[in-house]
C-alpha cells in the first residue's frame, strides 16, 4: 500500500476546558477521495482547521506528504499543498472573478502594484483547470452559488494542492450542479489530488467517496471502505442511535377533507390545483424546482394568494389573502428557507417558539402573562427536545436541526388543524430529521391533524406520506397512494 | 485586555468631553462680552478710598479679560479706589465659585464677576450679600442674587449703531440684506431686527433685498465667505453686508476682496480688532462695532462704589464712563442696567486694545 | 457595446452625475444664466476642495467597511497645532515646513485610530467617536485653544495664490482658482492609484467584502487598516490646512460637523455602507452634488429658512435611492439563494 499522504494520528483539541476532539485519526491517501461525516458538532470543522492550521493542536502527529506539521500557520498549510474550501467560498462578492481568482498568488508573490494583464493570466489559467467557463469580468456576487465554488475550486488549484478539503460544498447546490461538481472532483482525482469530503449526506457519502471516517461527539467512530458501508450502518454510526423508521400509515382518517381546493390558479406558477386533504394523513406533494410546489404553499398560506380556484375548509369555501387569514383557519406553514422566513436568529429560542401564539399569552387585562409564558417554553422544548442548555439563548447557537424544530415547536403552539411543511428536513442533520419525521407521524396519526408535506426528497416522501401528488409545470400529473409507487416511477412522472 | 483598553478610551473621553465643555466656555466669552464707551472715562465718584472692591473675570489670561484688567488699573490709577482684578488660571465654574467664597471669607467691600456659570454662582453671590458684600455683575442679566447687572448695551441699541456704521460705509443709499449665525439665535436676530427697522426711518435711501433679507453664516467664516459670493453674483444690486457674529464681516470681506468688488460692495458687523486688523487696514473693511472691556470693567467698580457711598441709582444712571453715562434699566428689569457702550473698531484704533 | 451601455446605466455614477446636470440647469434658469459662468464654476470647484479631500480620506474607510466621525477633529487638532507652534517659532519660511508638520502630526492621529481598529479590531464607528472626542479634548484642554486671527505669511500665501483668476465678463466679478486645487487633484490621483492599482488599495477593497476571506486570501488584514488609518488621518490634515491656508485665520472648532456632509456625499455617490463597494469617481461625484447644493441655495432662490430642508431633501432622496439599489441587489441574490436551495440534496 502505498504511504498516506495524510496521516493524523491521535489528535486532541480542547477549547476552554471542553475536549472537542479526543484522539481522533485520520488518514488519507493520495488521490482519493474521502467522506468525513458526522452530525453538527462532532469534530469535523475542527479538525479540518488543525490541518490546515487555523487551529494548533494540543496533542497528536501530523504528517502531510511524508513530512511532520509541527507548529504550521494557514499559510505554511497553502505552501504544503493543502487547501480548504469553505462553505461560504471566501469569495470577494464585491470584486470581479478575476481578482478573487489572482489575489492569493500575487499575495504570495508579494507583489505591491496591481498588474491587470498578470491577474488575467493568473486567472485564465486557473479556470482552464476545470475548463470552467465564466466573465472573469463578472462580480463574484452576481454568481450563483455553484459558480462562486467553481471560483474557489479553480483558486485552490492553482497552488499545487495536493489534497483539497471541501466542507459541506453541496449544501446550496441543485441536483445538476452536485453533478458538475462530482465530474470535477473525480477530474481533480485523476489528477491525483485528494480530496476530504466533508458532509453528513448518506447519498452524497454512498456515490462519491471510496473511503469514509465518522466522527461522533469527538471521538472516532469508524473508518472503512465506502462499499462496507449501508444506510442503516450510516446512521447508527453517526447518531449512535438505532431508528425503526416505520413507512407512516394513516389512522382514523376525516370523513371529509379538512381542506380541499378547487382548480386553485396563481398566474404564472401553477393551474387548476385540485386536492383534497383529511384528517389525520400526511399528504406529500413533489415536483422539480419550477414545478410550482412552493407557490402552492405560499398560496395556501396566503403569502402570495391564489389568483383564481377556490379553498375549502371542512367544506366552506374561505378566503386566504394573508398569512393573518390562514392562521385565523388555524393553518401553519413551515417555511423551506427557515433561517430568512421562520426563525428570528437573534432571538431567544424561547421567543420565537411563542411569537406565533402571542395573542394566546395575555392576562385578560391584556398584559402579557410571563407565568404562562414560560410554562409555553418549557413544555415545547421537552416535547421537541430541543438540545439547549438555556430556551433564553439566541436562536442562531442552535444547530439546524434544532432550528427546524423550532419553527415546528412555534406553529403547534398554535394548535394548527392543517400544517404545511416546505422542504422540512433540508439542511438538517440525520439524527433531527428523523426525529422530525416521527414527530409529523405522531401528530397526523394522534391528533387527527391533517400535514402536507412538499419536498422533492423523495425516500422522506414514500416513508411519510400516505398518498403524493406530483406537479409538474404547476400541473398536477400524477397521484397516487405511496404503497403503490416507487422512487423512479415519480422521477420519471417529473421529468 | 481589550475591556482594559475601552475602560482607558471611555475614561480619556470623559476627560475630553470635561475639557471641550470648559473650551467652549471660552470661545463663548470672547464673542459676546459687553462694551464700554471710549478709553477715556474717569471715576467722578471719591472718598471711597476705604473700600475693597475686587472685579471677578472669567479667568486672567484670556485677552478680553487682560484687557478688562486694563480698565481695572486705570479706573484705581485715576481715583485712588482700591480695586483690583483677581481672576483664575482657566475658565471653570468651580474655581470661579471657590474664588468668590475667598473673597466673602476675605471680607471684601463689594465683587463685581463675570460669570461662568449662572446656575452655580447664583447661590454663592447670595452669601456674599447675606454678608454685606456689594455685587455687581456684567453679561449675567439672569442672576437673582445681585444688587445690579451691567450691560454694555441693549439689543436694540447695538444693531441701530451697527446699521449706522454699514450706511457710512454704503455713504447711506443702495441694497443690502443681513446675516446672522443662525434664525434661531436670539441676540443676533434682534440686532438685525432693529437695525432694518431703525434704517427705513434714518437712511431712507437704503432697500433691504427682498428676496433674502436674512443670509445665515452658521458662525463659520467659510460658510460666510460662500454665501456672501452667492449673494453678490446673484443679486449685482447688493451693496452691503450687515454682519452680526463675529465671523460674518470678515468672511463677507474675503469675499468682496476676491470678486473685485472692493469699495463697490460693503460690510461690516461685530469682529475682534486682532483678528481683522489685516482686513481693516487693507481698507476692505472700514469699521467693525464691538464694546471695550476695558470700559465695562470701570462701569462696574464705578458703579459698587455708588452703591457702597449710598447714592441713588436711578435711571438715568451717569457712571461717568463713556457709553455708560445714561444708563437705563432694561424694560421689566429693576436690577439690570443697559449702557450704550458700543465702539467702532476702524484702521486707526485697531492696534490699541491688545485683543 | 450593448452590454457596457447598460453597465454605464446600470452604476450610480450616471445617477449622481445625471442629477448633477438636471440641478445645473435648473440653476442656471433659475439664477438667470449665472451658473455656467466662469466665475461661478469656478467657485464650485473651489470650494470643493476641502470637501473632496476629506470626501476621498472618509471613502477610503467606507470602503473597508467601517466609518470614520473623527476626520474633522483630527483635521482641527493637526492644523492647529501646526499653526500654534509656527507662530510661537515666527515661522517666516514657505509653505513646505508646515505641511511635512500637519501631516506628521495627522498620521499620528491616524494612527491612533488604526491602532484601536487594527490591531484590538474594535469597531471603527465606536473608536472615532470616541477619537473624536479625545482629539477635540487636546486642542481645547491641553492646547487651550482660540480661534488664530493671523496665519504664518507663507500659509497665508499659499492659502490665497491663484492658478487663474476667472473673470464673469457680464459683472465683471472676478473668482480666483486657488493653488489648492492642484493637492485636490494630486490627492484624488494618488487615492485612485493607491485603491486600484496596489495591492494595498485591492486589499481595503477586499476587507470591506469579506474580512475572513481577506484574511485567508493573504492580507495583512490588521496592519491593512492600521496603515488606511494613518493614510486618511493625512488626508484629512492636508484638507484641515488647505482650508485654513484659505481662509487665512485657523478656528478650532469650525470644521466639527462637517462629517455628516461628508459622509452623505460618499453614501451618494455609491459607496455602500456595508463596505467593499464604491469608486472614487462617484465619490467625488456625490460630494461635489452636496458642495453645489450647498452653495447655490440662494442662486436657486431657496429662502434661507427652507434651505437646510432643501439640504437634508436632497441627502435623504440621494442616499435612500441607492440604499433601494443595494436592497434590490440583495433581493435579487437572495432570490437566486432559495431558488439553488430549493434544489439542493
Amino acid at each position: 500500500m502505498a504511504q498516506a499522504l495524510l496521516k493524523a494520528t491521535d489528535i486532541q483539541k480542547s477549547f476552554a476546558g471542553v475536549q472537542a476532539l479526543k484522539n481522533v485519526s485520520l488518514e488519507i491517501m493520495p488521490g482519493e477521495i474521502h467522506c468525513l461525516a458526522g452530525e453538527n458538532g462532532c469534530g469535523k470543522s475542527t479538525l479540518i482547521k488543525i490541518i490546515s492550521g487555523v487551529y494548533q493542536r494540543d496533542g497528536g502527529t501530523l504528517e502531510f506528504d511524508g513530512k511532520t506539521m509541527d507548529k504550521f500557520t494557514p499559510i505554511d498549510a497553502i505552501t504544503n499543498g493543502i487547501q480548504v474550501i469553505y462553505q461560504d467560498f471566501s469569495v470577494f462578492p464585491n470584486l470581479t472573478v478575476m481578482e478573487n481568482l489572482a489575489f492569493n498568488t500575487e499575495l504570495a508573490a508579494k507583489r505591491r502594484i496591481v498588474s491587470k494583464k498578470r491577474m488575467r493570466q493568473i486567472a485564465e489559467e486557473a479556470v482552464a483547470k476545470i475548463n470552467f467557463q465564466v466573465d472573469l469580468d463578472a462580480l463574484v456576487g452576481t454568481l450563483s452559488v455553484a459558480e462562486k465554488q467553481m471560483v474557489a475550486i479553480s483558486r485552490a488549484l492553482m497552488f499545487n494542492a495536493k489534497l483539497i478539503i471541501m466542507d459541506e460544498p453541496t449544501t446550496a447546490l441543485t441536483k445538476k450542479e452536485v453533478q458538475a461538481l462530482f465530474d470535477i472532483i473525480l477530474k481533480l482525482k485523476e489528477q491525483g489530488i485528494a480530496i476530504l469530503f466533508v458532509s453528513h449526506k448518506l447519498d452524497e457519502v454512498f456515490e462519491i467517496s471510496e473511503r469514509f471516517t465518522i466522527f461522533r461527539s469527538g471521538e472516532l467512530v469508524v473508518t472503512g471502505s465506502t462499499k462496507d458501508l449501508d444506510d442503516k450502518k450510516f446512521t447508527f454510526y453517526m447518531t449512535g442511535r438505532e431508528f425503526n423508521d416505520k413507512t407512516f400509515v394513516a389512522e382514523n382518517l376525516t370523513e371529509q377533507p379538512i381542506l380541499e381546493t378547487r382548480n386553485l390558479t396563481l398566474d404564472g406558477h401553477f393551474q387548476d390545483i385540485s386536492l383534497k386533504l383529511y384528517g389525520g394523513e400526511i399528504l406529500g406533494i413533489t415536483g422539480l424546482l419550477d414545478s410550482g410546489r412552493t407557490e402552492l404553499a405560499l398560496s395556501l398560506f396566503g403569502i402570495r394568494p391564489a389568483t383564481g380556484g377556490a379553498i375549502l375548509r371542512n367544506g366552506q369555501e374561505i378566503s386566504i389573502k394573508t398569512p393573518q387569514d390562514a392562521m385565523k383557519q388555524k393553518i401553519g406553514l413551515v417555511p423551506e428557507d427557515r433561517l430568512s422566513e421562520g426563525l428570528f436568529l437573534p432571538q431567544s429560542i424561547a421567543d420565537n417558539i411563542i411569537i406565533a401564539e402571542i395573542e394566546q399569552l395575555k392576562t385578560p387585562m391584556g398584559i402579557f402573562d410571563r407565568k404562562k409564558r414560560q410554562e409555553e417554553v418549557d413544555h415545547w422544548v421537552k416535547e421537541m427536545a430541543l438540545a439547549t442548555p438555556d430556551a433564553n439563548n439566541a436562536s442562531s447557537t442552535l444547530s439546524g436541526g434544532n432550528q427546524q424544530r423550532i419553527v415546528l415547536a412555534k406553529w403547534l403552539a398554535c394548535h394548527p388543524e392543517v400544517l404545511i411543511l416546505s422542504g422540512p428536513t433540508v439542511g438538517v442533520d440525520i439524527g433531527s430529521k428523523h426525529d422530525i419525521h416521527a414527530i409529523l407521524q405522531q401528530l397526523a396519526r394522534k391528533t387527527g391533524m391533517g400535514i402536507i408535506i412538499i419536498s422533492d426528497d423523495l425516500p422522506e416522501v414514500l416513508e411519510n406520506c400516505s398518498r403524493v401528488l406530483i406537479l409538474k409545470d404547476g400541473r398536477i400529473v400524477h397521484e397516487a397512494p405511496t404503497q403503490e409507487i416507487d422512487e423512479k416511477t415519480i422521477v420519471s412522472y417529473m421529468m | 485586555m481589550k475591556k482594559l483598553i475601552a475602560l482607558l478610551l471611555a475614561a480619556t473621553m470623559v476627560f475630553s468631553m470635561a475639557a471641550c465643555s470648559s473650551g467652549e466656555t471660552a470661545k463663548d466669552d470672547t464673542q459676546d462680552t459687553s462694551n464700554t464707551g471710549d478709553t477715556t472715562g474717569t471715576g467722578e465718584t471719591t472718598g471711597g478710598e476705604d473700600w475693597e472692591i475686587v472685579v471677578v473675570p472669567k479667568d486672567s489670561s484670556n485677552p478680553w479679560f487682560v484687557r478688562m484688567n486694563v480698565g481695572v488699573e486705570e479706573y484705581a490709577e485715576e481715583t485712588g479706589v482700591n480695586c483690583y482684578q483677581k481672576g483664575t488660571d482657566q475658565i471653570d465654574a468651580t474655581l470661579q465659585a471657590q474664588l468668590v467664597q475667598d473673597l466673602i471669607a476675605q471680607d471684601v467691600d463689594a465683587i463685581c464677576v463675570v460669570p461662568v456659570d449662572i446656575q452655580s454662582l447664583d447661590p454663592i453671590l447670595k452669601e456674599a450679600k447675606d454678608a454685606g458684600i456689594v455685587v455687581i455683575t456684567h453679561e449675567g442679566a439672569d442672576l437673582q442674587n445681585v444688587d445690579y447687572d451691567i450691560e454694555a448695551f441693549s439689543n436694540a441699541g447695538y444693531g441701530q449703531f451697527i446699521m449706522d456704521n454699514l450706511a457710512a460705509a454704503m455713504g447711506e443709499e443702495g441694497v443690502y440684506t443681513t446675516m446672522v449665525a443662525s434664525l434661531t439665535n436670539g441676540s443676533h436676530n434682534e440686532w438685525a431686527d432693529a437695525a432694518v427697522e431703525y434704517q427705513k426711518t434714518a437712511y431712507p435711501n437704503m432697500t433691504l433685498l427682498e428676496a433674502q433679507p436674512r443670509v445665515e453664516s452658521n458662525d463659520n467664516g467659510d460658510t460666510a465667505y460662500n454665501v456672501a459670493k452667492e449673494l453678490f453674483k446673484t443679486y449685482p444690486e447688493l451693496k452691503g453686508i450687515m454682519g452680526t457674529s463675529s465671523f460674518d464681516a470678515p468672511g463677507v470681506a474675503r469675499a468682496i476682496q476676491e470678486l473685485g468688488l472692493r469699495d463697490k460692495a460693503f460690510t461690516t458687523g461685530t469682529g475682534m480688532p486682532a483678528d481683522n486688523a489685516a482686513l481693516l487696514k487693507d481698507g476692505v473693511i472700514k469699521s467693525l462695532t464691538l464694546w471695550d472691556p476695558a470700559e465695562a470693567g470701570k462701569a462696574m467698580v464705578s458703579l459698587a462704589l455708588k452703591v457702597l457711598n449710598g447714592e441713588e441709582v436711578a435711571a438715568p444712571l451717569n457712571l461717568g464712563i463713556e457709553g455708560y453715562d445714561a444708563m437705563t434699566f432694561r424694560e421689566g428689569s429693576t436690577t439690570v442696567l443697559e449702557g450704550q457702550g458700543w465702539i467702532t473698531i476702524d484702521a486707526e484704533n485697531v492696534d490699541s486694545f491688545g485683543f | 457595446m450593448q452590454k457596457s451601455i447598460k453597465k454605464i446605466f446600470g452604476r450610480t455614477e450616471f445617477y449622481v452625475f445625471a442629477l448633477l446636470v438636471v440641478l445645473s440647469v435648473l440653476i442656471q434658469f433659475r439664477s438667470g444664466g449665472q451658473f455656467y459662468t466662469a466665475n461661478n464654476l469656478v467657485d464650485i470647484a473651489s470650494a470643493l476642495i476641502v470637501p473632496g479631500i476629506f470626501a476621498v480620506g472618509t471613502f477610503m474607510v467606507i470602503v473597508s467597511g467601517g466609518f470614520d466621525v473623527s476626520f474633522p477633529a483630527l483635521a482641527s487638532l493637526s492644523v492647529y497645532a501646526t499653526t500654534k507652534f509656527m507662530l510661537n517659532i515666527d515661522y517666516s519660511g514657505g509653505i513646505l515646513l508646515p505641511l511635512l508638520m500637519v501631516i506628521a502630526i495627522g498620521a499620528l492621529l491616524g494612527a491612533f485610530n488604526g491602532f484601536f481598529v487594527g490591531y484590538l479590531n474594535l469597531n471603527a464607528m465606536i473608536v472615532t467617536l470616541g477619537a473624536s472626542s479625545v482629539f477635540k479634548g487636546i486642542m481645547q484642554g491641553a492646547l487651550n485653544s482660540k480661534q488664530l486671527a493671523v496665519i504664518p505669511e507663507g500659509m497665508r500665501a499659499f492659502g490665497t495664490s491663484a492658478l487663474f483668476t476667472a473673470t464673469n465678463s457680464q459683472s465683471g466679478l472676478t473668482s480666483r482658482m486657488p493653488m489648492a486645487f492642484l493637492v485636490f487633484v494630486a490627492v484624488v490621483i494618488l487615492a485612485w492609484f493607491l485603491l486600484n492599482r496596489t495591492y494595498f488599495g485591492r486589499g481595503i477593497y477586499a476587507l470591506g467584502g469579506n474580512p475572513a476571506s481577506a484574511k485567508a486570501a493573504g492580507f495583512n488584514v490588521k496592519r491593512t487598516k492600521f496603515i488606511m488609518f494613518i493614510l486618511v488621518g493625512m488626508i484629512s490634515a492636508v484638507a484641515g490646512f488647505i482650508r485654513v491656508c484659505m481662509m487665512q485665520q485657523c478656528h478650532p472648532t469650525n470644521m466639527l460637523g462637517m462629517e455628516m456632509n461628508i459622509i452623505a456625499g460618499v453614501v451618494l455617490g455609491g459607496a455602500a455602507i456595508t463596505g467593499g463597494a464604491g469608486t472614487l469617481l462617484g465619490c467625488i461625484l456625490g460630494t461635489l452634488l452636496i458642495v453645489m447644493v450647498e452653495n447655490s441655495m440662494i442662486l436657486l432662490g431657496v429662502p434661507t429658512t427652507w434651505k437646510s430642508v432643501f439640504v437634508g431633501a436632497l441627502i435623504v432622496i440621494g442616499t435612500g435611492v441607492s440604499a433601494l439599489q443595494v436592497l434590490r441587489a440583495n433581493r435579487s441574490a437572495s432570490r437566486a439563494r432559495t431558488m439553488t436551495k430549493e434544489g439542493a440534496k
